[in-house]
């Protein structure tokens, strides 16, 4: 018996004002498999990501993460989604441990502190966790912003270009943080410009092109060839 | 070899004008700004020509005879009050505001002098600035003769330009001590003196004399007589003498690190437990907390509200405003502190709004709390003032109470729909780290500041009309139609960020994304 996918997006459409940034993207995404979103900058990958994320509405078709609809029960899908955002992500003010308190706080976590130290050590932010994000590098965000997302064991993880900027102890971390998802059974999609890293990470390769799904494969297929012609 | 930051005046007075002709081009409305410009210009043609007009002579009323006698007795403190003013406004933005946020101009080979030139031509989009200079114009036009009234009012234009000069210049040069180690400390501890000074003088009844025996009454006293161009030179000379010198220490500031933003970005904050509140929801509380630390951990922000605080109400002490003057202030007081933030409220998460927005909680629960703080804010600065209005004139009568009491509640319920609306309508990506930096646009925020001025002023004189009457059940009853409307305003707006596309908008524009 095939078991329903954990993403399913049908004819999605987004638009900002006269603006579409999604326009009829089509995606499915199953439960302990990791997925990678490819394509050029204002593909669309980003805009689909915050779609499945809960943050933006869907102005047209179909977004069902983990059984919630994106459109309905966007609060349903907060619930179910660990989502680390492409640019920032960080209240500026608040520390490291402060975000992680918020976040497990609001998703009813009991026991979350000593999840929450292991994962701030593995990426090596254990010694400014009580540290206000101001003052945080790009590639220390990116690194905590991908904490965030892992805390709470999410059935949908969605990383959003999680490698920008991180160094590779940080890369190594955040590969490792997908095993792990994939290996409890969540459902793993990840947008990245850096084809290795995405082919490392994930068994299967969307490519997103003008707003559109080009393309999709095992990831095994996906060479630099074959995803430069996709790109043109 | 020069350095290329190193351009001398005319390059600096270049550059800025560049700089304004970029940040004018990136205004949204134009059309909108030109007429909140004509506005502002058009008031402050009213106020100094209108008040004039005023037959007070012929008013045979011995109160309105007493109130104008004590306005001219006073008018040589409002001159100090707009120095004191434009010494702590630079003081409170960290020297003064910027053309180009920090993040912006690090990439351009930009001079001290032109941040400095930048910072006074900004000086005017204050809300504070604006009333106290209506103000001024607004009693010199009450108490001068008709045929002296030209002159008069270009002493006080003269005076309110040499006063921004050097209140900038000293707003420079404590920015400096700011940043020098240990000058946190040193600057507060000087405040602080200043402060308990004050507060001396006036428990020793001294106050009033000193403030008039200082060379602010010579000029308010010498603006009424044929003597005025004497002065408007001797003004603008120190105009001049004051952004020139001003520049000295601009360039010794700029070149020191911001300590106390260092600081506070790599300052700890051990983590505390969950609250647990007697009454309203955990989930609640733990947002009131992560919003009210966005405000205080922000440097611009807690000392713009200590500024908002304590400095209206000293102004209140050294003029020795009456009640029926000290109504006017916990409006504008309380739009003081809506502009440090809440005019874009949302601006307090930055970049942050994303993934705050993927956080499972209700949206009207993130509404509920982020207007509960903006309205802390405002109703602590505000309750600031009125409690050393307090100190000053004693226990009001019991209508005067009561109108003191309905005003405060009205404006700031009034500044709190309004400043809501405007954040969920036209929110702004800003980076709020610099304490020079602000919530939108200067030219927003100079429409900002133009409106809610507007709108708390005509308040609080409906309320200090309704006071001079024998009703004390009069103010409670009139407020109910303000609250009213002011609460379905924020209803709607409530309603409207509830709306997901809507939030979308808001979040995606805050977060710059």
């Amino acid at each position: 018996m095939s078991q329903t996918p954990a993403v399913v997006v049908r004819d999605l459409h987004v638009r900002f004002g006269d603006v579409e940034a999604v326009s009829g993207v089509d995606l499915t995404a199953d439960s302990g498999q990791a997925t990678a979103l490819l394509g050029r900058n204002g593909a669309g990958k980003s805009t689909t990501m915050k779609v499945l994320a809960g943050v933006v509405p869907p102005t047209a078709g179909e977004v069902t993460v983990a059984g919630h609809d994106a459109a309905t029960d966007a609060l349903g899908v907060k619930r179910v989604v660990g989502y680390c955002p492409d640019v920032g992500g960080l209240v500026p003010r608040a520390t490291p441990w402060e975000h992680l308190q918020l976040s497990a706080r609001l998703r009813r976590m009991d026991d979350w502190e000593e999840r929450g130290r292991d994962l701030l050590e593995r990426f090596e932010l254990g010694d400014v966790a009580h540290r206000v994000v101001g003052g945080f590098s790009h590639g220390m965000s990116r690194r905590l912003s991908v904490v965030l997302a892992a805390l709470h064991e999410p059935t949908v993880l969605l990383l959003d270009e999680p490698f920008d900027g991180v160094d590779p102890l940080g890369v190594e971390a955040t590969l490792e943080v997908v095993a792990d998802a994939r290996a409890r059974g969540a459902c793993v999609l990840l947008s990245t410009h850096l084809r290795d890293l995405a082919l490392e990470a994930c068994g299967t390769a969307v490519v997103l092109r003008g707003g559109n799904r080009v393309a999709a494969m095992q990831a095994g297929e996906l060479t630099g060839e074959a995803y430069r012609a996709l790109l043109d | 070899m020069r350095s290329s930051t190193d351009t001398g005046w005319l390059g600096a007075a270049r550059d800025t004008g560049h700089l304004v002709a970029f940040r004018a081009r990136t205004v949204r409305r134009r059309g909108a700004s030109l007429a909140g410009a004509v506005v502002v210009l058009g008031l402050t043609a009213g106020f100094a020509i209108a008040p004039n007009s005023f037959d007070l002579g012929g008013s045979g009323s011995s109160a309105l005879d007493q109130a104008v006698a004590a306005l001219e007795a006073n008018l040589g403190g409002a001159f100090l009050g707009v120095l004191l003013l434009a010494i702590s406004a630079a003081m409170g933005s960290g020297g003064g505001r910027e053309l180009l946020s920090r993040s912006e101009v690090a990439i351009h080979p930009v001079s001290p002098v032109t941040e400095h030139l930048g910072a006074l031509l900004l000086a005017p989009l204050n809300l504070a600035w604006l009333v106290q200079m209506w103000g001024l114009l607004t009693v010199t036009s009450l108490v001068t003769p008709t045929d002296r009234l030209l002159g008069a009012q270009l002493v006080v234009l003269a005076w309110v330009l040499a006063a921004t000069a050097i209140g900038q210049a000293v707003g420079w040069a404590a920015e400096g001590v700011r940043r020098t180690t240990d000058g946190v400390v040193v600057v507060r501890v000087v405040a602080g003196v200043v402060v308990v000074l004050v507060a001396g003088l006036h428990l020793a009844g001294t106050l009033g004399p000193v403030a008039r025996s200082l060379p602010t009454t010579w000029l308010a006293e010498t603006a009424q007589t044929s003597s005025w161009p004497v002065a408007v030179l001797v003004l603008l000379v120190l105009a001049v003498v004051g952004v020139v010198v001003g520049a000295r220490p601009a360039a010794w500031a700029l070149g020191l690190p911001p300590r106390e933003e260092l600081r506070v970005q790599s300052g700890v904050h051990e983590a505390r437990p969950v609250p647990e509140p007697r009454w309203g929801s955990p989930d609640r509380a733990l947002l009131h907390r992560l919003d009210r630390g966005s405000v205080w951990r922000s440097v611009g922000m807690r000392r713009g509200l200590m500024v908002l605080g304590i400095g209206p109400g000293l102004v209140a002490l050294v003029a020795g405003l009456q009640w029926s003057s000290v109504m006017l202030l916990p409006g504008l007081t309380a739009s003081g502190a809506a502009l440090l933030f809440g005019v874009n409220a949302w601006c307090l998460d930055g970049k942050g709004m994303v993934w705050r927005e993927t956080l499972p909680v209700s949206a009207a629960d993130v509404f509920d709390v982020r207007t509960l703080v903006v309205a802390e804010c405002m109703a602590m600065v505000s309750g600031v003032t009125i409690v050393l209005a307090l100190l000053r004139n004693g226990m009001p009568p019991l209508v005067v109470g009561a109108a003191v009491l309905s005003c405060w509640l009205v404006v700031l319920v009034q500044v709190l729909a309004i400043v809501m609306t405007w954040s969920v309508r036209s929110p702004y990506g800003v980076d709020l780290s610099s304490p020079r930096a602000t919530p939108a646009p200067h030219a927003s925020m100079a429409a900002y500041a133009g409106k809610l001025s507007l709108v708390t002023t005509l308040t609080g004189m409906v309320f200090t009309t309704i006071s001079t009457g024998p009703w004390a059940w009069l103010p409670p009853a009139v407020a109910v139609p303000f609250l009213a409307y002011s609460t379905w305003k924020l209803r709607r707006t409530r309603r409207r960020w509830l709306a997901p596309a809507e939030r979308a908008r808001v979040v995606l524009t805050v977060a710059a994304v």
